[in-house]
């Protein structure tokens, strides 16, 4: 559990090798650590692992390290009776210590070489100033990650220009009824806004509207993301589950899973993807059991040269 | 036809008058209740006749670009319904006739009226 | 106005033969059974769109005879057995529910 992934520069994404880099020791470790003298006596040591829940305790005095307890030490103490004799007998003396202005990418490639859980740190004037696990830099990273994916996510959003162009991603949820529809009527709008012909926004919102109600009927949730250019509305439809069965068979009018209640809001009629196909230039779909369901769909605003309806 | 020429036709009463109320025609009908059977339908310049009184009904009507909604069966519609059609700028009437009654009005008014 | 000539003078399709031809006054035009169930007479002819066994049980308790399915929607096995059973009449037609309520009216009128 507490082993951390492969993070070489050369087998992981850019944004992951940047985040590695570019952030400090100092920004990921535990400030303050719980530390033991080198004449507190083991018993003491077991109290603070127990207590605390912390499986490894720098030995230090006014700043200065001097070793590193562990629960293997704790052990081997508890073994031989030794749990009134000093912690200065019992302790690691040669530890392996790192430096706060160190990137995080320093501390990966050593918790990788050594199989210890941590390692205290030290400033620039060698005090022992924090302590870092696997488990903080598992905590930092996913944080940074979540960061830059919200960054990347609101870069999309912004770009909303004058122009017809646009790029946005809406999320769903299972059944959630009153926002089921709020991206389709979103991009509807932005359509007229920007006047396209009445005819083709309707083809455009029925297939995102059919195609996000399924979401909402069918799936756990997932994302429907448009990519708007002047020369067609691309809808790319991701959920997380539970995927179909049998896609062929979901494709035929009438065919439905759905169950009375949905029925009862005058959805689940079995219309909903052959409707959505019937309607678009461009229709792919791809389900896979267990893993979820992948639909984009694709209307052209400009007259195609080759008109790929005529020959269905 | 314009969907404010069906208020007398049916009695009606008006819970959103949208921008377009007196200008968009009216040549066709859609009397259903089931979403998806609106979602379907080849038609343009249409009324949707329904007893659903719901947000998804408001919202199909304003992807499917209906010209307005009549609710029947006296259904008088929630407070949020009605705030959601304004903001979709989507005219919704009311009657107190049944579907099949409310059909049969605004067939013999499309008759009459002068076709768009 | 009997089912069976509402359904010749409307050019329906006779799905279920086994069905009691009762007199006709008006319809119900609905596709919500909860609402079928609380307005419809039992003297209306039922338009919907609503091709599901649980239309049959429905149509029973409000006592109705006759089912018009519009656009030519397809009719489940399970509901065909439960009308036979039920000696309700199912028609088919191409119309939707609208132009069947006209075609309904026409078909009282003449």
């Amino acid at each position: 559990m507490n082993r951390l992934p492969d993070l070489s520069p050369d087998k992981s994404p850019l944004t992951l090798v940047e985040v590695i880099y570019s952030t400090t020791i100092r920004e990921v470790m535990s400030t303050d650590p719980i530390t033991v003298e080198r004449n507190t006596p083991m018993s003491t040591v077991q109290q603070l692992m127990r207590d605390q829940g912390i499986s490894g305790l720098p030995v230090a005095e006014q700043g200065r390290l001097f070793g590193i307890v562990s629960v293997q030490d704790l052990i081997e103490a508890l073994q031989q009776g030794k749990l009134n004799v000093a912690v200065s007998n019992c302790m690691t003396e040669r530890v392996v210590t790192l430096e706060e202005d160190m990137p995080l990418s320093m501390a990966i490639s050593t918790f990788s070489k050594y199989r210890f859980g941590r390692f205290p740190v030290l400033n620039a004037a060698q005090r022992l100033t924090g302590i870092i696990s696997v488990r903080d830099i598992n905590v930092t990273l996913v944080n940074r990650l979540l960061q830059q994916v919200s960054k990347f996510e609101s870069m999309f959003d912004s770009e909303v220009t004058p122009g017809i162009e646009l790029n946005r991603v809406f999320h769903t949820r299972q059944h959630d009824f009153e926002n089921g529809g709020k991206a389709s009527t979103t991009i509807k709008k932005h359509l007229v806004d920007h006047h396209v012909d009445r005819s083709l926004v309707k083809r455009v919102a029925i297939a995102s509207y059919e195609l996000e109600m399924n979401q909402v009927v069918h799936s756990i949730g997932g994302t429907i993301s448009y990519r708007i250019t002047p020369e067609a509305v691309e809808i790319l439809v991701q959920d997380r589950g539970p995927g179909i069965e049998n896609v062929d068979q979901a494709l035929t009018e009438g065919f439905t899973t759905a169950n009375e209640w949905i029925k009862s809001l005058g959805f689940g009629a079995g219309l909903g993807l052959p409707n959505a196909k019937r309607v678009s230039d461009i229709f792919f779909i791809h389900s896979e059991p267990g893993v979820g369901t992948t639909v984009k769909a694709v209307v052209y605003l400009q007259p195609k040269k080759e008109e790929k309806h005529e020959t269905e | 036809m314009t969907f404010a020429d069906l208020i007398p036709t049916l009695h009606a009463t008006v819970f959103v008058s949208g921008s377009e109320m007196e200008t968009r025609p009216v040549q066709h009908v859609i009397a259903s209740d089931l979403m998806s059977d609106v979602l379907v339908a080849h038609l343009d310049d249409f009324v949707l006749v329904t007893s659903l009184a719901s947000d998804q009904m408001i919202r199909t009507a304003d992807l499917v670009g209906a010209t307005g909604v009549i609710l029947v069966n006296d259904k008088h519609p929630p407070a949020g319904l009605t705030r959601l059609a304004k903001d979709l700028d989507i005219p919704l009437l009311g009657t107190a006739l049944t579907k099949f009654a409310a059909c049969l009005a605004i067939g013999k008014a499309l008759e009459k009226g002068t076709p768009v | 106005m009997k089912l069976s000539e509402m359904a010749t003078h409307a050019n329906w399709a006779s799905l279920q033969p086994e069905f009691v031809d009762s007199e006709v006054e008006a319809a119900y035009t609905s596709d919500l059974l909860s609402d079928v169930m609380a307005n419809a007479h039992d003297a209306d002819v039922l338009i919907t769109i609503q091709a599901h066994n649980n239309t049959i049980a429905v149509a029973s308790l409000a006592g109705i005879k006759g089912i018009v399915i519009c656009n030519d929607r397809s009719i489940p096995e399970d509901m065909l057995a439960s009308a036979a059973k039920e000696k309700i009449a199912i028609f088919r037609t191409s119309q939707n529910q609208f132009q069947t309520s006209q075609t309904v009216a026409n078909a009282l009128d003449a």
